[in-house]
């Protein structure tokens, strides 16, 4: 469990506020959902179209938005935001979507042990010998679990693997 | 309901002894204490992985598995936040303040006993309350017409609302998020495919799952990944578990007031377990003759939010088995796997599966002693888990989250979108949201969207239809009455109770 990464920050200190930024990107999201349905018919009241419910749920998204950003007086500065497990976020993330990608090309257990190797060997710097026995060990026994004792269907890669 | 609740309770004692539910129930209540101790994987996270591996059981066995899983989870968190002071999964928070304190003082074994019998009390009193009060909510739920359903929905998230710790507001904005997420994929009622932009997996809509390992497992990852390995763990013998006849008697009070506050907090929608134990803990700080052993190893601080905790988590069970209609995520992952079995949840449910239904109540029992049983004699074996440095475990769960939603529907698209998920809820964390609206929102949507639309048709367009109804008008002036009650503070500059119980940050 850990917290937010806002540090508390007196609300007389000047810059630009965390719900502000909040406010406003909510309002982008509301303002790109409310153009894209355009697409969509609306209809009207006695026969809403598919198009009513998002406008409708844009339209409140956008204000909620806007009452964010106007009450944003007491909440932390933006640069007050602790971002320092981000770049360990960041690769971790990249690392991750590498994995997904190999995932149906080379299989479960192939994807899942380069992963592995990548997230202990390289992001973790632990010795050789146990991040292979763990990326090995994880690979092969979950697939053991999910694929052949409780049949959940896993890709499989070059050989069979 | 037909043959009274006590035949119907037989038959589904009929149901769990089997041996073959009560393997699945003791199963998931082990797997349920894992999860709930490791830090990065809490109850829905648990139950979400587990899911596709529900899918080739029957639905009575899915259902009782994942239930374990759920209390399993609540229980576990307990044992970390005790020892450790690291809560496994937030609704432990409050637990660690005095639970550590005990710890402290030498008295870890009383605060895990505590801990679990307040627990094991609360779970089979809310289990009797669920019993009684299920299928009387089902058949008053037969009423409900489209009109009652957006009541009751729109209530539901005015209640999450103003029930959650943070900014009612910020609270709002998160569940239309999700609300909106809802809407992609083909419509219910036009057909017309809304917002895939030609992904053909969009058009079956965004799946819970994704969602929910996203925000809550891979969030959590992404910002504890980089901590130290936990210090060290004390681990009680079975003899230093036994509490004093001195403690015993000071959390009776505690363990009964808390069964009640977190069975009825668990029946409303919202993270009803994390805010029943905050709730919980508030109320005995308040009550009690000397506050001020609060924070140093009070056992009215372990007693009173744990067993809030466990009975919210059985509360949450009542609209979801009787009104179909999920609390929360984790009853919405139920949920998900009830359907995958064909089975419509819904007011109907207990009359036509009633082995499903009261096999369910009973495993609930079951599940209660099972855990009691396991958790006391077994902490010392559970704890050992702890001692795999963070550093391995976290990659580990990585892998088991691309694992778990690669598997419900075999998508990359789902992953991609966990992926995307994850990294949202990161920021929303960091940037004080939280995300349990989000998946709410998306669980409720469809529902939502076909209620109003529904009675709009009936209406011929008047939104008059929402307020002619009893059922539906007074659903409307309670979440009235609730947004009023979230402006409270802004126009009078008094604390309201959420501050008052640590539920910082209103309006």
């Amino acid at each position: 469990m850990s917290g937010t990464g806002i540090q508390p920050i007196g609300g007389t200190a000047r810059g630009l506020r965390s719900d502000v930024v909040a406010g406003l990107v909510l309002m982008v999201i509301a303002s790109v959902v409310g153009w894209q349905n355009r697409a969509y018919p609306v209809g009207n009241l006695a026969e809403p179209g598919p198009g009513y419910m998002p406008l409708m749920i844009a339209a409140a998204l956008g204000v909620f938005g806007l009452l964010i950003a106007l009450r944003a007086r007491t909440s932390p500065l933006f640069n007050a935001v602790d971002w320092s497990e981000g770049r360990r976020g960041i690769v971790m993330l990249i690392a991750c979507a590498v994995a997904v990608f190999a995932l149906e090309r080379i299989g479960y257990r192939l994807s899942m042990i380069a992963l592995l190797v990548f997230m202990l060997g390289v992001v973790e710097r632990k010795r050789a010998t146990p991040t292979l026995i763990v990326a090995f060990g994880f690979s092969f026994l979950s697939y053991y679990l999910f694929a052949s004792l409780l049949k959940v269907q896993l890709p499989r890669g070059p050989w069979g693997l | 309901m037909d043959g009274g609740v006590f035949a119907n309770l037989m038959n589904g004692f009929s149901v769990a002894l089997q041996p073959s539910v009560l393997a699945y129930a003791f199963a998931g209540c082990v797997i349920g204490t894992l999860v709930g101790m490791l830090p990065g994987l809490g109850p829905l996270a648990g139950i979400s992985l587990l899911l596709p591996a529900t899918f080739g059981l029957n639905p009575i066995v899915a259902i009782v598995l994942l239930a374990g899983v759920y209390y399993g989870a609540m229980y576990g968190g307990s044992t970390t936040s005790i020892l450790m002071r690291i809560p496994g999964e937030a609704a432990s928070v409050m637990t660690c303040i005095d639970g550590y304190a005990m710890t402290q003082r030498g008295r870890a074994g009383p605060a895990l006993a505590i801990a679990a019998i307040g627990s094991f009390v609360a779970g089979t009193l809310s289990v009797v309350a669920l019993m009684f009060l299920a299928p009387t909510l089902a058949s008053f739920a037969l009423r409900f017409g489209p009109p009652e359903y957006t009541g009751l929905l729109l209530m539901g998230l005015f209640v999450l609302a103003y029930m959650s710790g943070g900014s009612m507001l910020k609270t709002l904005a998160m569940a239309a998020v999700g609300l909106l997420l809802g809407m992609i994929g083909i419509d219910a009622m036009s057909g017309y495919t809304r917002f895939s932009y030609g992904v053909i997996e969009l058009a079956d809509g965004i799946g819970i799952v994704p969602v929910a390992v996203g925000l809550f497992g891979l969030s959590e990852i992404l910002l504890t990944a980089g901590q130290q390995t936990p210090p060290a763990i004390q681990r009680p013998t079975l003899r230093q578990l036994i509490p004093s006849l001195e403690e015993m008697k000071l959390a009776i009070g505690p363990i009964s007031r808390g069964s009640v506050i977190g069975f009825l907090i668990g029946i409303i929608p919202g993270s009803a377990h994390i805010i029943s134990s905050f709730v919980a803990y508030g109320i005995e700080r308040r009550m009690s003759k000397h506050p001020e052993r609060f924070g140093r190893g009070a056992i009215e601080g372990v007693a009173g939010p744990e067993s809030a905790n466990n009975a919210a988590a059985t509360g949450a069970f009542v609209p979801m088995l009787a009104l179909g209609i999920p609390t929360g995520p984790i009853t919405a992952v139920m949920l998900a796997a009830i359907m995958v079995h064909g089975i419509s949840p819904g007011p109907m449910l207990i009359t036509q599966q009633p082995d499903l239904f009261w096999g369910f109540v009973a495993s609930m029992y079951v599940g209660n002693v099972v855990l009691l049983v396991l958790n006391l004699p077994l902490v010392g074996l559970f704890v050992n888990l702890l001692r795999i440095p963070y550093s391995y475990l976290y990659p580990a769960i990585l892998c088991f989250c691309i694992l778990g939603v690669y598997s419900v529907s075999n998508s990359v698209v789902d992953v991609w979108i966990m992926l995307g998920m994850g990294a949202f809820g990161y920021v929303l964390r960091k940037t004080g949201f939280e995300p349990a609206p989000i998946a709410l929102g998306l669980i409720l949507s469809p529902m939502l969207e076909l209620s109003v639309r529904q009675s709009l048709a009936m209406s011929g367009g008047s939104y008059g239809i929402f307020f002619d109804r009893p059922i539906a008008i007074t659903m409307f002036v309670g979440a009235g009455v609730l947004i009023l009650l979230g402006l409270k503070p802004l126009l009078f500059k008094s604390k309201d109770w959420r501050e008052k119980v640590g539920l910082e940050d209103h309006v």
